[in-house]
């Protein structure tokens, strides 16, 4: 249970293990030049301006409703199949415009993959839950597969969980172990950016710590965003930290920076807990 | 008064009331569902059962007395006054009188095969064990003794005896021994006729078919024409063989006869040939009797109807009845799941699809004879004649296609039952969670990958669902079928040894069009009454077996994906 308790927030812990992250060093993974959404009429993004530093964790924190899931999406262009939804702007992964006409969206989707808020394992086995998106890609080499899906479990710390029981139904897992499952499945078709729209919402306090630590250890390979409600979240796991409110991306820094000295009242007002 | 009142109205406050109106709802139902069944099932099953023939004397009150051998089928209460004006003497203080309809069989001696006797006037009634029952290919059932068997025109086994002695008991031995042996070369006959026959007969039609379109298309050259008329002799040779040894075993067969003596105490010739079973109920103990009533129950379900349909088996038609099932089964269930598909997934919901969906619940209430009627105007008419004209024009006039058949009564059925997979497989596809697609999707499934690997094995079950729904409407479906391709008697089975194997364009029989047809355009009405009810069981079962194997492969299917309930 001691585990559980470091979960409270230490700032100063922070502050001594981290030097100052500087956004001007960092490599630009993903580039967000004015992009709005609409749902409809409803304007759910109003012009967000950003970047997603390379091999880093970005978290995004903000009240219910604020965009933050919604611009996550826009990532992988997910918000393509909601109806009604329009938008304008561009986002630049390295340096292509994912909306450009003609874009391969499963292409996309394969280089940005996604984790979402409750784990979604297909009703099939462990393997085949893993090995599904190097299926659609037409990779059916037995020893490819093995190899592949074995090394996405260790990333995801599942792998001595259920290296008895791979071809077991996925649905027996506990709901920890399935978001892990999902993160194993994500990770296997290696993609270069991994979205996590709050992953660890649905899920017990170990299994959370789980997962932050395994988002520890994949942000040595992979470009990470994370949505989370969880502040302490945001600042045990992350390096920089977006806050957005209605729409509006507030305020954009590092990690502790934003935590300790934000320069905007709305994001301290909403990081001492005075509203949201 | 008010103690009472306060409690009645706390009792519906309660909510008991409605606890008993649907209790009492699902009582009814339930009464009734098993009502039928047993209905059916009692007045079905009953007919196959080998009943006592009785031995009586009946004399009206004025005339003269006569034998009456016969099996008692059913007893009624009528009013006297109802006899009187029948013209019978009733005496006076009668005033209800019980009615028995009596089988008399026989009907190749009486002209008929029932009729109706009053109780009362019955005396001396016996059942002697040696009076016997035969089931005949023709004329229905014989009663009687028997009094010799004949092996060529000369007496082998005699008896004067109508009680079990000695040598009546050796005549009915070699009875028996004669009827197994008739049996015996009953079934090479069969087999000839029905097998090797039929596939000459298919051989030279096709040779004729050949022949027509080598010389439709003008290739008839005098070669040609020379290799088919070779090939035709070798059948011909070969049918020559066949009919000499038919011959042969018909001079066999025929060779039997016995003398039986029936009701009114004449004697008569008969050929050991036409018996397909004989038997002494009155002699048989439970246990043979329920070994008899198997064989006959086994016979109903494996062998083909005489006489009109009065007598033998159904097989033919439960055949029919399955393949046809399973053949609207293998059509509806792709066009339904395709159909649904596109509607949920692609089309984008605008008023046009909501107008679809509409059309499409909407089809699922039209009458099923008017599918029948555009099966048969648009399938047969109009589809049918343009393959005849196209693929078969060697057949023509006699058309192939351009008739009902096989094919088409599945086509039909199929249209009648796709509204229900539709919306069946739409409520499935609505029900998978959206974040198991999205967990595809971005995992760069394309849309259809998606559907394909995760969205339709997870709508399975309620695809199942529909099939199901499906099946037990079309499989008693009737009406639109009389007009599509079911015929009373089908000479042979859509499935067979020759080529294709599966003959779609065939007419084929069917249970349901089978009730009808025993039921209301028998000749003997009385005799056939049992069968219907018999049928009438089967088809339920018939139904309810396909339903079970669909909802056994449902229930596996979401076993395997019980994510939905998450």
């Amino acid at each position: 249970m001691s585990d559980v308790k470091t979960h409270s927030i230490d700032i100063s812990a922070m502050q001594r293990s981290q030097q100052a992250l500087r956004i001007e060093n960092e490599t630009v993974c993903l580039s967000v030049n004015d992009l709005h959404l609409y749902y409809g009429e409803k304007e759910a993004l109003k012009g967000v301006n950003m970047i997603i530093p390379e091999k880093k964790v970005t978290a995004f924190i903000g009240p219910s409703g604020c965009g933050k899931s919604t611009l996550l999406r826009c990532f992988n262009r997910m918000n393509d199949l909601v109806d009604g939804c329009r938008i304008t702007g561009e986002i630049n992964l390295r340096d292509e415009n994912i909306y450009a006409k003609g874009t391969d969206v499963a292409e996309l989707r394969r280089r940005v993959g996604m984790v979402f808020q409750k784990p979604n394992p297909f009703p099939k086995s462990i393997y085949e839950n893993v090995a599904y998106g190097l299926r659609i890609q037409g990779i059916n080499k037995k020893r490819l597969l093995d190899e592949t899906v074995e090394w996405a479990l260790r990333s995801a710390a599942l792998w001595d969980e259920v290296k008895d029981r791979l071809h077991e139904s996925a649905l027996g897992m506990s709901g920890g172990q399935q978001q892990r499952l999902v993160i194993a499945r994500t990770v296997a078709v290696k993609p270069e950016v991994l979205l996590l729209d709050e992953p660890a919402s649905a899920l017990d306090p170990i299994s959370t710590l789980k997962i932050e630590e395994l988002i520890h250890e994949l942000k040595n390979e992979f470009t990470i965003a994370i949505v989370t409600h969880n502040m302490q979240q945001a600042a045990r796991v992350s390096d920089y930290t977006a806050f957005m409110y209605m729409g509006d991306l507030i305020e954009f820094g590092d990690t502790n920076t934003l935590f300790t000295n934000p320069s905007k009242q709305q994001t301290e007002d909403y990081i001492t807990g005075r509203y949201g | 008064m008010k103690m009472k009142k306060k409690s009645v109205s706390e009792w519906v406050k309660s909510g008991d009331p409605w606890v008993w109106l649907n209790a009492g709802a699902v009582a009814i139902s339930v009464i009734m569902v098993v009502g039928l069944l047993l209905l059916i099932a009692v007045r079905g099953l009953g007919h196959f059962w080998p009943a006592d023939v009785v031995e009586t004397h009946y004399a009206l009150p004025g005339d003269s007395a006569y034998n009456l051998v016969a099996e008692r089928v059913e007893s009624v209460e009528v009013p006297a006054a109802q006899l009187r004006e029948a013209g019978i003497d009733i005496p006076d203080q009668h005033q209800l009188m019980q009615r028995t309809l009596m089988k008399t069989g026989n009907r190749d001696v009486y002209g008929s095969d029932f009729r109706w006797v009053i109780d009362e006037y019955l005396t001396d009634t016996k059942r002697p064990e040696m009076l016997f029952t035969a089931e005949r290919r023709e004329w229905g059932n014989l009663y009687g003794y028997l009094k010799a068997v004949k092996e060529d025109g000369n007496i082998i086994s005699e008896t004067t005896d109508l009680t079990p002695t000695e040598s009546a008991l050796a005549t009915w031995n070699t009875f028996e021994k004669s009827i197994e042996r008739a049996a015996v070369i009953f079934d090479e006959i069969h087999e000839i006729e029905k097998k090797d026959i039929g596939k000459i007969n298919y051989a030279l039609e096709r040779i004729r078919l050949e022949q027509r379109r080598l010389e439709l298309e003008g290739k008839l050259t005098p070669a040609a024409s020379a290799d088919l008329a070779t090939e035709r002799g070798q059948y011909d040779e070969e049918y020559k063989g066949l009919q000499q040894s038919l011959i042969d075993l018909y001079a066999q067969i025929n060779r039997d006869t016995f003398i039986v003596q029936v009701m009114d105490g004449t004697e008569h010739e008969m050929p050991v040939a036409k018996i397909v079973h004989a038997f002494r109920p009155n002699s048989m103990n439970i246990a043979q009797k329920m070994s008899f009533y198997f064989t006959k129950l086994w016979e109903f379900l494996s062998d083909e109807p005489r006489e009109a349909n009065t007598e033998g088996g159904v097989f033919p038609a439960i055949f029919g009845t399955v393949m046809m099932v399973l053949l609207m089964t293998v059509i509806v269930t792709p066009f339904g799941v395709i159909a649904a598909v596109y509607l949920r997934e692609y089309a984008s919901q605008g008023w046009v699809t909501r107008i679809i969906r509409i059309a499409v619940n909407n089809l699922a209430g039209v009458p099923s004879i008017v599918y029948g009627v555009f099966g048969l105007g648009f399938f047969i008419y109009f589809l049918g004649s343009g393959i005849d004209q196209a693929f078969f024009p060697e057949a023509l006039p006699s058309p192939t296609f351009g008739t009902g058949g096989l094919m088409w009564a599945s086509i039909t059925l199929a249209l009648l039952t796709v509204p229900v997979v539709i919306v069946a497989t739409e409520e499935g596809l609505s029900r998978i969670p959206r974040n198991v697609r999205e967990g595809s999707l971005a995992l760069g499934a394309t849309k259809f990958e998606t559907l394909w690997r995760v969205v339709l094995p997870m709508a399975s079950p309620a695809i199942m669902t529909g099939v199901i729904l499906a099946v037990a409407r079309a499989a008693g479906e009737v009406a639109p079928l009389m007009l599509v391709g079911v015929v009373k008697l089908a000479p042979s089975l859509p499935l067979d040894g020759n080529y294709p194997y599966i003959h779609l364009d065939q007419k084929f029989m069917h249970l349901g069009f089978h009730i009808y047809d025993v039921g209301f355009q028998s000749p003997n009405v009385e005799a056939a009454r049992p069968l219907v009810y018999a049928t009438a069981l089967l088809l339920v079962i018939v139904i309810a077996l396909l339903n079970l194997s669909a909802v056994t492969i449902r229930n596996h299917l979401r076993e395997k994906y019980k994510s939905l309930e998450m």
